[in-house]
């Protein structure tokens, strides 16, 4: 491919701003002593600055405004659901803490205090597993509740 | 783009990121009119390009943690539009993407004939509508890289940022773009010089 052809090629781009320094170099020390290609580059610089000048369409006011409120919702949503995840975390702990904490209590009250001096474990853990199972069970059944509340709730307004 | 532009710009973005509505309001107001003007000239269906305008903001507001700030905004936000628009044209015409003829002509472009208006503001209009009919019978690939180009004025990286590809794809895809927009102007109106003359109205 000639010098002349190769920088042909490379016209559109030209027109397009989108040539490396070098390219640019080439092309413009070519168009110096090259009238036909000078012309193109006109051609295509004038569908270049046509596409600039296309008109722009607008969205209307209609559809920003839904956008927004639909947006702040999801926004909201996104942080409520944030929010939820920091709350089970930490609910979970908490549940825990408590669990392990108030065992010693409920072995003392039931009478237990041998089983928690010399601990064997079928007796000691298995009242801990279902001391845990109803502590849990009580607690899923609050949180069920509130959260049914709050649906119907939010339903509501 | 005035120096407050990407400080501000980036203010915005931080802001939307701690959870400031308002800043989702800035946002949605700087690149309304951009935005809508990218999807539509990817789909060319308004009722689409405000559905997909919707979708693109809630993947914002879902996403926006997700969002590294050492990214352009611009680019993340152009390529949130841009997959969505894509996923859709899929759905709707899985075969027709890249649609051109084996000549790379896009399919059936008819010839106008061409009525020579009398003032040069009518025949500004009449050559932007001409350009914008032909650019819009391009494959999608096509009209993607000629808007983000030329009206949403993104250097060569931002784009590749946005299409996802390498500098040099984007530039050969560039190239053909162009070939293809003339090509079809070209067929449309055969015999007219309408690239002098649309120069010189410009001008």
């Amino acid at each position: 491919m000639s010098e002349h052809d190769e920088i042909r090629d490379l016209l559109s781009l030209a027109a397009a701003g989108a040539l490396d320094h070098e390219e640019e170099q080439r092309v413009a020390q070519h168009l110096r002593s090259c009238s036909a290609c000078a012309t193109e580059l006109d051609s295509w610089q004038s569908l270049t600055s046509g596409l600039r000048r296309l008109a722009t369409p607008q969205p209307s006011a209609g559809l920003i405004e839904r956008t927004r409120a639909a947006a702040a919702w999801q926004f909201a949503a996104e942080g409520e659901r944030r929010w939820n995840q920091g709350v089970i975390l930490f609910v979970v702990l908490f549940a825990w803490t408590l669990t392990l904490a108030t065992w010693p209590l409920v072995r003392l009250v039931t009478g237990g205090v041998m089983d928690w001096l010399q601990p064997g474990f079928g007796h000691t853990w298995t009242g801990l597993v279902g001391y845990t199972a109803m502590v849990w069970l009580t607690g899923g059944i609050a949180a069920g509740t509130l959260a049914v509340r709050r649906r119907r709730e939010r339903s509501l307004t | 783009m005035s120096w407050e532009g990407p400080v501000g710009l980036e203010a915005e973005v931080a802001q939307l990121r701690r959870g400031d509505l308002d800043a989702l309001a800035a946002l949605l107001a700087r690149y309304q009119n951009r935005l809508y003007r990218y999807l539509l000239r990817l789909v060319r269906q308004p009722a689409t390009a405000e559905d997909l305008f919707q979708q693109t903001w809630l993947r914002v507001a879902e996403k926006i943690r997700h969002y590294d700030s050492k990214r352009s905004f611009e680019a993340w936000l152009f390529a949130v539009a841009r997959n969505l628009a894509i996923d859709h044209l899929r759905r709707m015409q899985p075969e027709s993407l890249d649609e051109t003829s084996p000549s790379g002509m896009p399919i059936h472009p008819e010839p106008c004939s061409a009525a020579p208006p009398v003032l040069d503001g009518l025949v500004m209009q009449e050559r932007n509508s001409r350009l914008g009919a032909a650019l819009a019978e391009l494959p999608v690939f096509y009209r993607d890289v000629l808007t983000l180009r030329f009206e949403e004025e993104m250097k060569l990286e931002e784009i590749a940022e946005v299409l996802g590809t390498p500098l040099s794809t984007v530039k050969t895809r560039l190239r053909r773009s162009l070939e293809g927009l003339r090509r079809t102007l070209e067929m449309r109106y055969p015999g007219e010089d309408w690239l002098g003359r649309m120069g010189r109205a410009g001008q």
